[in-house]
C-alpha cells in the first residue's frame, strides 16, 4: 500500500503506528523515495529531513533499527553516528522493536491519581512483560507514558495510534482481547 | 586608542586585548584563570554548555559566561565574586552528583580539571544521597577507552572530531543524566588523529589504552621533544616512568602543530627503542666483536682507521644536527666524499580543522637537516668495494644480510640497535636513541627545534656527536671540544650559513628560521 502524501505534513504522520508496512530498505521502493524528496524539498538543508525520515522510518516498522539509522543517514549524507545520536536524544522514537502492539499506559498525574500505576501493572502481567521489552511472541511492549492529553478520560491507553480511555486494572483483559481481534491495525 | 582593542577591567587589573577577544582570554591576561570545561582553545566551536566559567559583569543582571561573551571597552569583570564562586560551586556539585568518584584508579587523577576546581570549591561531601547512576565503559577505538561515568559531557572530544579532524563519527547519544559518549554501535572511531580526543578530555573519561594503569600523573618524568615521527616536527612532552616512555603528547606550538599531534607520532617514540640495543662499544677481534670501554675503541679507531683513505658512509635523516654535522665532519677526516641517507615514505594525512599540520609523507624528523649538511638521498645502501672504507650511522640495515659490508676493508657502524646488516663491522659504536639525547632537527619547514632528553639511553650509549667529537679529537688534539650540545651547536653554527645567527640557547623551545630555508627544504 502505497500513501501519497503532501509534503506539507510529511513529518505529521502518526508515528507511532507499529508493524504497518514493514520494509528493510527505507528508500527503495516508490513510498520511501517519494517521502525522502518530499521531506527533502521542504528545508534549505538536507541535515533538517532527518527528524521527519526517522518518524518514517517508525511509521514503517514500528521502530528505528540500526539499519534504518544507517539508511537514514546515507539518504542525507550524515554519518550514522550523528543520526544515531539525534534517535538517542528523542524518547519517542523507539530504539527497540515495538511488537504488534505497542501499549502506552499514561501514568501522568490525572490518571495516576485514578490508579495508572495499576493498569499499567496490570497489563504487564497479563502480557507476562517488564517494561519497555518486547513479549517472547512478538506481540507487545508495554511502557509508561506521559500524559497522552485524555486527561478527563483517565486512565489513558494508547495502542500504536488507538486511544483506549476509562481503562481500569479489570478491563485491561477487554482491551487485550479487543486487540486481538482486530489484529495488528 | 585604536578601534582594534578594547581596554577592560578584570579583578581590578586593567588589561587591553584585541577587539572580539571572549572575556575568558582577557581574564587570563589579568592573571585570573577562569575555570571552565568544553571551551578550548584550540577548537573553535563555543558551545557555552557546562556554565563552569561563569562570571559577573558589572551592570549586567545576570551572570555571563566568559567563553563567548565579547570583552567590550569599559567592562568591570569580576572573576571570584561571591555570586560567580558560588555558580561554579553549584556546577560542581551537579557535576559530581553521578561521578563515581575513582580518582585513586583514575589515569588523570592529578591531572584533572574536574578534580582540581572540585579540590577549589572545597566541598568534602555531597548533599546527594541517591543512588548514582552507572553507565560502565566502552571501547571507542582501537587504541582509546571510554569511562562513561568520568565524562562531565563537556563535547570537546566530539567537537575536536568535528571541528578539527573534520570525522562527525563521535557523537553525544542519549540525553540529559544518561547521556554519554558514543560511535555508532558496532564501529570504532577511524582517523589518524584520534588520539588528540584525549588530551582534550578535562577529565578521565577518554583514555588511551596503552596507558591505562601505567602510571601517576605525579610519578611521571616530562621532558619537552620534538616528535620524529615525520618532517613535521610536532612539539611533544615526553612522559616517563622508570626510564620507559610512558605516554607521548602533544606540547603548544602555534607554528607547528598547536595543540595537536598524530597517532603514528604518539607512537613512534615508544616503539623506537624497542629491540636489541647496543649498549658498549665493539671492536672486531678477529672471528667475534668484542665488548670495550669508550676510551679502548677511540683510541684503537684512532690508531686502525685508514683516515683519509676514502671510501663510503650512509647516514640516517632521524639523526640530530648536531650528529649530522660530527658525521661530515668524520666523514671527511676518512676521506670519504658525501654520503647518502635513505628516507623512509608513507601516505600525507591532512588535518583539516588545523592545515599547518599534516602528517607528512616524510617519515622521519630531519630530512631537511641531513640535506643540509650536504648528505643526499639514495634508495639502496652503498656497497663498498673490496677493501673500502664503510661507514653506517643510525640506518638500521633492515633489508641488509649478515654479509652487508663483509668485503669492506674498515666497517664502522654507529647506531642503536644491533641489526644482521653489522654484523661484520670492523667497530660498532653504541649510539643514544630518540628521547635519549639533547639536538635540534630542522623540520619540512626550515625551522630549526630543539629537543631534550627524557630518559638515560642504554649501557653506555652516547650521543652521535660526543662520540665523534672524542674520536675526532683523538685524532687532531687541537680541535676545539664540543663540551656539551650548546656547544654542538654553537661550533655547527659557526661553520653553516643556513644557521647564521642561531644559537642553542636563543632557540628556545619555540624554535628559529634557517636563513634561506629554503634552501634546506628538500623535505616533503
Ligand atoms: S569524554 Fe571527556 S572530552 Fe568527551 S565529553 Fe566526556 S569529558 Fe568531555
Ligand atoms: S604529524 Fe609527524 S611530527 Fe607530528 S606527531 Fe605525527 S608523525 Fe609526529
Ligand atoms: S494524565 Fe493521563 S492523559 Fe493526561
Ligand atoms: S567554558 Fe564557558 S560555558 Fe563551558
Amino acid at each position: 500500500m502505497t500513501r501519497k502524501i503532501h509534503p506539507a505534513v510529511v513529518s505529521a504522520q502518526p508515528f507511532q503506528v507499529a508493524n504497518l508496512r514493514p520494509t528493510d530498505r527505507l528508500f527503495e521502493d516508490e513510498e520511501g523515495r517519494d517521502r525522502l524528496e518530499k521531506a527533502i524539498s521542504r528545508y534549505p538543508d538536507k541535515r533538517a529531513a532527518l527528524l521527519p525520515m526517522l518518524a518514517y522510518a517508525q511509521e514503517r516498522n514500528g521502530w528505528v533499527s540500526p539499519e534504518s539509522m544507517q539508511q537514514v543517514a546515507e539518504a542525507l549524507d550524515l554519518t550514522p553516528a550523528y543520526v544515531n545520536s539525534v534517535a538517542t536524544f528523542y524518547t519517542m522514537y523507539n530504539k527497540h522493536p515495538t511488537g504488534r502492539h505497542m501499549i502506552q499506559v499514561c501514568t501522568c498525574v490525572a490518571c495516576h491519581l485514578c490508579g495508572g500505576e495499576e493498569v499499567f501493572e496490570a497489563f504487564l502481567e497479563a502480557t507476562g512483560t517488564v517494561p519497555g521489552a518486547m513479549s517472547e511472541d512478538g506481540k507487545y511492549v508495554v511502557m509508561e507514558a506521559e500524559c497522552l492529553g485524555a486527561c478527563g478520560f483517565a486512565t489513558a491507553v494508547q495502542v500504536n495510534d488507538r486511544y483506549f480511555e476509562n481503562v481500569t486494572p479489570e478491563t485491561v483483559g477487554e482491551v487485550l482481547a479487543r486487540l486481538e481481534q482486530d489484529g495488528g491495525e | 586608542m585604536s578601534e582594534h582593542v578594547v581596554s577592560l577591567t578584570v579583578d581590578g587589573v586593567e588589561v587591553k586585548v584585541p577587539a572580539g577577544t571572549p572575556v575568558i582570554q582577557a581574564a587570563e591576561r589579568a592573571g585570573s584563570v577562569v575555570p571552565h570545561y568544553c571551551y578550548h582553545p584550540g577548537i573553535p566551536s563555543r558551545p557555552a554548555q557546562c556554565r563552569m566559567c561563569l562570571v559577573e559583569i558589572e551592570g549586567q543582571p545576570k551572570l555571563q559566561p566568559s567563553c563567548v561573551m565579547i570583552a567590550q571597552e569599559g567592562m568591570i569583570v569580576h572573576t571570584q565574586s561571591e555570586q560567580a564562586l558560588e555558580a561554579r560551586r553549584s556546577v560542581i556539585e551537579f557535576l559530581l552528583l553521578n561521578h563515581p568518584l575513582d580518582c585513586p584508579i583514575c589515569d588523570a587523577a592529578g591531572q584533572c580539571m574536574l578534580q582540581d576546581y572540585a579540590y577549589e570549591t572545597g566541598q568534602l561531601s555531597s548533599r546527594y544521597e541517591e543512588p548514582k547512576l552507572v553507565l560502565g565503559r566502552d571501547r571507542i577505538a582501537e587504541d582509546i577507552l571510554y569511562f562513561a561515568d568520568r565524562c562531565i559531557i563537556c563535547t570537546r572530544c566530539v567537537r575536536f572530531m568535528e571541528d578539527i579532524a573534520g570525522d562527525n563519527s563521535l557523537v553525544v547519544a542519549q540525553r540529559g543524566h544518561k547521556a554519554y559518549i558514543d560511535t555508532f554501535p558496532g564501529q570504532e572511531l577511524e582517523h589518524a588523529f584520534r588520539g588528540n580526543i584525549v588530551d582534550v578530555c578535562p577529565v578521565g573519561a577518554l583514555v588511551h589504552e596503552d596507558f591505562v594503569f601505567k602510571a601517576r600523573a605525579w610519578d611521571m618524568d616530562t621532558a619537552p621533544g620534538i616528535c620524529a615521527g615525520c618532517s613535521q616536527g610536532c612539539n611533544i612532552e615526553v612522559n616517563v616512568k622508570e626510564n620507559q616512555v610512558v605516554r607521548v603528547k602533544p606540547r603548544y606550538n602555534a607554528d607547528v602543530n598547536g595543540y595537536w599531534m598524530c597517532d603514528e607520532g604518539r607512537r613512534h617514540l615508544v616503539m623506537a627503542n624497542r629491540g636489541l640495543r647496543l649498549d658498549v662499544p665493539m671492536i672486531r677481534r678477529g672471528d667475534v666483536l668484542e665488548a670495550v670501554t669508550w676510551s679502548e675503541a677511540i683510541e684503537w679507531i684512532a690508531a686502525s682507521a685508514p683516515w683519509g683513505a676514502g671510501g663510503v658512509a650512509v647516514v640516517h635523516p632521524g639523526e640530530s644536527n648536531e650528529t649530522l654535522f660530527a658525521l661530515r665532519e668524520l666523514i671527511g677526516a676518512l676521506g670519504i666524499a658525501g654520503g647518502g641517507y635513505r628516507m623512509s615514505r608513507g601516505e600525507e594525512v591532512e588535518l583539516p580543522g588545523f592545515p599547518r599540520l599534516k602528517l607528512r609523507q616524510d617519515r622521519a624528523p630531519n630530512g631537511a637537516g641531513a640535506e643540509l649538511f650536504g648528505f643526499s638521498e639514495t634508495d639502496a645502501v652503498p656497497v663498498p668495494e673490496a677493501g673500502q672504507t664503510l661507514l653506517v650511522a643510525g640506518d638500521r640495515l633492515l633489508d641488509a644480510g649478515s654479509d652487508y659490508g663483509a668485503q669492506a676493508g674498515f666497517y664502522v657502524y654507529l647506531g642503536t640497535h644491533m641489526t644482521e646488516g653489522a654484523s661484520s663491522a670492523t667497530v660498532i659504536l653504541p649510539l643514544a636513541g630518540a628521547g635519549e639525547a639533547d639536538g635540534t632537527y630542522v623540520n619540512f619547514d626550515g625551522l630549526v627545534q630543539r629537543f631534550h632528553q627524557a630518559m638515560q639511553p642504554p649501557g653506555v650509549a652516547r650521543p652521535g656527536w660526543m662520540v665523534i667529537d672524542r674520536l675526532l679529537r683523538e685524532v687532531e688534539p687541537d680541535r676545539p671540544p664540543m663540551r656539551d650540545v650548546a656547544a654542538a651547536f654553537g661550533s655547527m653554527a659557526a661553520a653553516t650559513p643556513e644557521l647564521e645567527g642561531l644559537s642553542w640557547r636563543g632557540l628556545g623551545l619555540k624554535g628559529g628560521r634557517t636563513a634561506g630555508r629554503a634552501t634546506v627544504t628538500g623535505a616533503r
